[in-house]
């Protein structure tokens, strides 16, 4: 265990003295407080445009913006932040090959098992508290100026789109450990999400995908309902596991 | 007991047969020279040992222990400084070896004063900057510290004296000789005095195969004449003295040089010297037994 705790101790100083989680942080604070603050602007800015539309012909209708509004918007700013987090966590496998780091690390005897869980609860772990902090500032805020009460199901819709980030993560840790580029693991991780949406135009396949949990935001409309989600929820839970296994004994025999 | 034993290995890069029926063992508390060419498969066959390359036949052992392909347990109880060590380059020395202390699951309190240790008899005390800024030579001695941390059984160095400066390359030496105590030293080096001055032990790699092994002493002795060379004060009197003792090459203007084992005594010649009353300027016994055997067993 103690050993496990050092390898997190150094992953944490690279990610610290990098700049790499200030960055994350700060983006991820920023868009939880642009989706209130956006929710909040859009009236105003419907007014000020209004003198100008109207030479236009267009008629403006005062907008009503409420929770509902500033929660859409976080449904539209999470999928940018995930790719931040993709592209900086794209690259901490494939540098260590690449600089020979890991070198002196194995040839201590160190368990490449450990390299491997170690990084993958790292990812994983930055996304879950990097995720979580923004739903508390949009939260926080959207209850400040209206109520979250009149918007159903917040958590467990935030819960889903967390999920689909979590299979992202171990897609990009899997190819980690089948390519040795940087390029090579973007490009396989987005090969992947970018299949599922094109399988998407069959019809019946569509509930079984990892990206249907992108629409979750469904769910606050009480247009759907929680159990909509069930077979992506369990598909994507297995892929995830099974790439996560796949990744690991793949790695057991990488060369470096 | 032989600390590590290579038994009939063999290993090729796609057509390229790099190491062949490679035989050879290092026993316990020498020091050991592995010697070759560039690319004759010195740094292979240290990966073969770490497990970082698998061996396409035979076994290595180490300590009595079979090494494995990846996750090594041997490795364990071996120290590396790889040709080219590659640390984290945001660590200071003092953090990174307190990460390499840790990882193997070093005491807390004995990692301290280890790395405290390490770090002053490679010369890196009171180096607080990050490891970014550091030239090969620092890496090198830091790599040297960390490849003794643990204090291992087996040490395997790669070109250890390379980057370094003639002062830095002596203490480098004498560390290893110090190390002798407690570990098994293995090191490749094209550096032939190097070998000489430390190892009791050697071998020579070329073209994948072991051409030559053995003790320093039985070297020394197989050769028994080394060879010498000598400058005259007079050119004039060169011919005479090459036309008395046939077999000498000539070099420069006034010097001839009688390579080991073309029969010529240096003796003999020093005494015709005399004789003749011949005039020298120079003569000198060649010290490096290990590179004229070297071209030998290359054939060059
Ligand atoms: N990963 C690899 N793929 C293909 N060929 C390789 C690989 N590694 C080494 N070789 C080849 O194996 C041969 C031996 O290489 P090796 O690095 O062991 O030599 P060396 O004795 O350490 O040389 P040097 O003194 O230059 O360090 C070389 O011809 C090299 O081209
Ligand atoms: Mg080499």
């Amino acid at each position: 265990m103690s050993t496990f705790i050092a390898f997190w101790k150094k992953e944490w100083m690279e990610l610290l003295r990098s700049g790499k989680f200030i960055i994350v942080l700060l983006i991820f604070a920023l868009f939880g407080i642009m989706n209130p603050a956006i929710a909040k602007l859009t009236p105003w800015l419907m007014e000020t445009m209004a003198d100008s539309l109207q030479d236009t012909g267009l008629q403006v209708t005062t907008v009503t913006v409420d929770a509902t509004t500033s929660w859409t918007q976080f449904y539209k700013n999470m999928p940018m932040a995930l790719i931040v987090v993709v592209l900086l966590f794209g690259s901490m496998f494939t540098q260590e090959y690449q600089r020979g780091t890991l070198v002196l690390v194995l040839t201590k005897g160190y368990p490449r098992r450990n390299v491997y869980l170690v990084k993958t609860w790292m990812a994983l772990f930055i996304w879950t508290i990097c995720f979580w902090l923004s739903f508390v500032i949009t939260w926080f805020y959207n209850s400040y100026y209206w109520d979250n009460g009149n918007t159903s199901n917040i958590l467990p819709a935030a819960a889903l789109f967390w999920l689909f980030g979590i299979w992202v993560l171990l897609l990009l840790v899997f190819f980690s450990t089948v390519f040795s580029e940087t390029s090579g693991v973007l490009a396989g991780t987005g090969a992947i999400v970018l299949l599922s949406y094109v399988v998407t135009i069959f019809p019946n396949v569509q509930d079984f995908l990892p990206v249907k949990l992108l629409g979750a935001q469904g769910l606050l409309l009480e247009s759907q309902v929680i159990g909509d989600y069930g077979q992506a929820v369990f598909v994507t839970v297995v892929v995830s596991a099974a790439a996560a296994i796949a990744g690991m004994l793949l790695f057991e025999k990488k060369r470096i | 007991m032989d600390m590590l034993k290579i038994s009939h290995v063999g290993k090729r890069f796609g057509d390229k047969e790099v190491l062949r029926d490679l035989d050879f063992t290092v026993p316990k508390h020498t020091i050991y020279g592995f010697v070759g060419q560039n690319g004759a498969g010195k740094t292979t066959t240290m990966k073969l040992v770490l497990g970082l390359l698998s061996a396409d036949h035979g076994e290595i052992f180490v300590d009595g222990e079979k090494v494995s392909f990846t996750n090594n347990r041997t490795n364990r109880f071996i120290g590396y400084l790889p040709d080219v060590p590659e640390f984290y380059s945001y660590m200071n020395p003092t953090e990174y070896l307190h990460f390499c202390g840790a990882i193997t699951g070093m005491e807390a309190n004995d990692c301290k004063m280890r790395t405290e240790e390490m770090l002053r008899l490679v010369g890196l005390d009171g180096e607080k900057h990050r490891i970014k800024g550091f030239s090969r030579g620092m890496k090198q001695r830091l790599g040297i510290a960390q490849a003794l941390l643990s204090r291992p059984r087996l040490l395997i160095c790669d070109e250890p004296t390379s980057a370094l400066d003639p002062v830095g390359r002596k203490e480098i030496l004498d560390i290893l000789v110090s190390a002798r105590e407690e570990t098994t030293v293995l090191f490749s080096t094209h550096i032939l005095s190097d070998v000489e001055r430390i190892c009791e032990r050697f071998a020579f790699l070329h073209q994948g195969k072991i051409l030559r092994q053995g003790s320093m002493e039985d070297l020394k002795k197989s050769c028994g004449e080394t060879g010498f060379e000598l400058e005259l004060e007079q050119k004039e009197k060169l011919e005479k003295l090459m036309e008395h003792f046939p077999g000498g090459t000539r070099q420069g203007r006034r010097g001839v040089i009688y390579a080991q084992g073309k029969g010529q005594s240096m003796e003999a010649v020093l005494a015709w010297l005399l004789r003749e009353q011949i005039k020298f300027t120079k003569i000198e016994k060649s010290g490096l037994t290990l590179e004229s055997l070297f071209l030998e067993v290359v054939g060059k």
